[in-house]
């Protein structure tokens, strides 16, 4: 994300107060929300981590039961959650030139995806669970719920960080360009746990 | 001078003041320092969390917890090796385990000093004072139950075993909610009572206590109440958590100017051998 900062001279005028402070800053957003996405990485690491030295003690199972995933699904959730990043992207740039119906527009349309990506995640859920696939049924599903259960909560969680962006968007006194940043960056986690945990449990043989 | 101006300042005694010497600057604060209580309070959090780790770790054995997959008679050998240890450990915590309210009310004051709304101290004062019951006491009741009468039918001690551990496991769903209202109380906080990234780290420890659900359904593996993902990273990050919120609250109570308001920043540290802390400075 760049921090770069040209707005338009009409609208600078009427900026919120700290509006060009994080053109100032090394990170964007709040630099505290990256101590979370360093943290969240590191503890997913260790989930990762279990998995892998998990996996090859009983390597045919684990390949056997991974066989039984929907792959084109997983891509299509995968492709979903990309677009939903690049989507909050556009949002955070078209916040900080000030455009903010673009904003909001593109706002609207990560949540929009975050619900697609959370409707074929249940799908997924149901299918697997009606082909005798359940948390219970061996270690591979045990750690494919646990996982993406776990990333389901963090979206969850992303749908209130969305509910900020859009309220900070919506109000003129409210508009914060750290607020609206720190948004997005906990959204591009979201994404990027996603991408490491589709490739451990989806793709990975 | 103010209270506020008492809290942050700090001023130089002579070289030969009383209140130089360590017992006569103790009963200085104890007289005269606005923030003892506090300090009181984060002392015995201090003490807790040590004998805590004592007692549970190395007294009784009791954590990490035993093997969910035992049969009766291997918890009959396991109550029977840690016989004395978890009489004599939990004799401790019986006497002693009120001290874990020190830290409850230290956090829910921590709240009553942000600019929220007091319906977060008291929601978290009121979880956490309920949840020490099944989340601690109970443990330490009933592997004492369980270790008092060895001779006991084997079955019977297999299900106090069972009701000590998942009575254990079972309240982690209220350190979630209790690390989410700090979380949220932090981040709409105008008084600066913590650091954003403090709120963040409780969002972590929040989303890790949710790894311990599959606990009540697994019996082996990683995801067991004793499992590398149920225990012993959640355990991890727990250490990490209580490590900042403990040194947090320190920082805290140092910047406390017993007001209203946002936080002023900690005085900075006098020379070693050329100051004491004046007022509530500690």
């Amino acid at each position: 994300m760049s921090t770069t900062f040209d707005p338009p001279a009409e609208a600078a005028a009427a900026a919120p107060v700290d509006w060009d402070r994080a053109s100032r800053d090394n990170v964007p957003g709040q630099p505290d929300i990256w101590l979370f996405v360093l943290f969240e990485t590191l503890v997913f690491a260790g989930y990762f981590g279990f998995y892998l030295y998990n996996r090859p003690r009983h390597p045919g199972a684990y390949l056997a039961a991974q066989q039984e995933l929907h792959l084109p699904l997983g891509i299509v959730e995968t492709l979903t959650l990309l677009t939903s990043s690049l989507l909050i992207a556009r949002s955070v740039e078209a916040a900080r030139s000030q455009q903010w119906n673009t904003a909001l527009r593109n706002a609207y349309a990560t949540a929009s995806c975050g619900v697609l990506f959370l409707t074929l995640k249940v799908i997924e859920w149901i299918s697997e669970a009606r082909a005798g696939n359940t948390p219970i049924s061996n270690e591979f599903f045990s750690y494919y719920y646990f996982l993406t259960g776990l990333h389901l909560l963090h979206l969850l969680i992303g749908f209130a960080f969305l509910g900020v962006l859009v309220h900070r968007l919506r109000g003129p006194a409210a508009r914060s360009r750290e607020v609206i940043e720190t948004c997005g960056v906990y959204w591009h986690t979201v994404d990027y746990l996603w991408v490491l945990i589709f490739a451990l449990l989806y793709v990975v043989r | 001078m103010s209270s506020a101006q008492i809290a942050v300042e700090r001023i130089e005694l002579p070289a030969d003041s009383p209140a130089r010497r360590p017992l006569a600057k103790l009963a200085w604060h104890w007289r005269n320092n606005p923030k003892r209580e506090l300090w009181l309070a984060w002392y015995a959090i201090v003490a807790f969390y040590q004998m805590f780790f004592i007692v549970f770790f190395l007294i009784t054995r009791a954590q990490p917890p035993g093997k969910p997959w035992w049969n009766s008679t291997q918890v009959v050998q396991w109550f029977d090796q840690m016989h004395n240890g978890l009489l004599w450990g939990f004799a401790v915590i019986f006497l002693l385990g009120g001290m874990s309210a020190f830290s409850t009310a230290l956090i829910a004051y921590s709240m009553r000093r942000m600019s929220v709304s007091p319906a977060f101290a008291y929601s978290y004062l009121i979880m956490y004072s309920l949840a020490a019951v099944p989340g601690m006491l109970l443990l330490c009741v009933a592997l004492t139950a369980g270790a008092l009468r060895p001779d006991r039918d084997p079955e019977l001690i297999h299900a106090i075993f069972d009701l000590a551990f998942v009575s254990f496991v079972g309240t982690m769903g209220v350190f979630l909610i209790g690390s989410v209202i700090w979380m949220v109380a932090i981040l709409l906080d105008k008084n600066r009572v913590f650091p954003k990234w403090f709120a963040y780290l409780n969002l972590c420890n929040a989303l890790t206590e949710v790894v311990i659900a599959p606990a009540c359904i697994f019996k082996r593996g990683v995801f067991s109440w004793n499992g590398q993902i149920s225990w012993w990273l959640d355990m991890v990050v727990f250490g990490i958590y209580t490590g900042a919120f403990i040194g947090q609250l320190r920082t805290m109570i140092l910047r406390e100017d017993v007001g209203t308001g946002p936080l002023p920043d900690a005085a900075p540290r006098p020379a070693a051998d050329a100051a004491v802390p004046a007022g509530a400075a500690a």
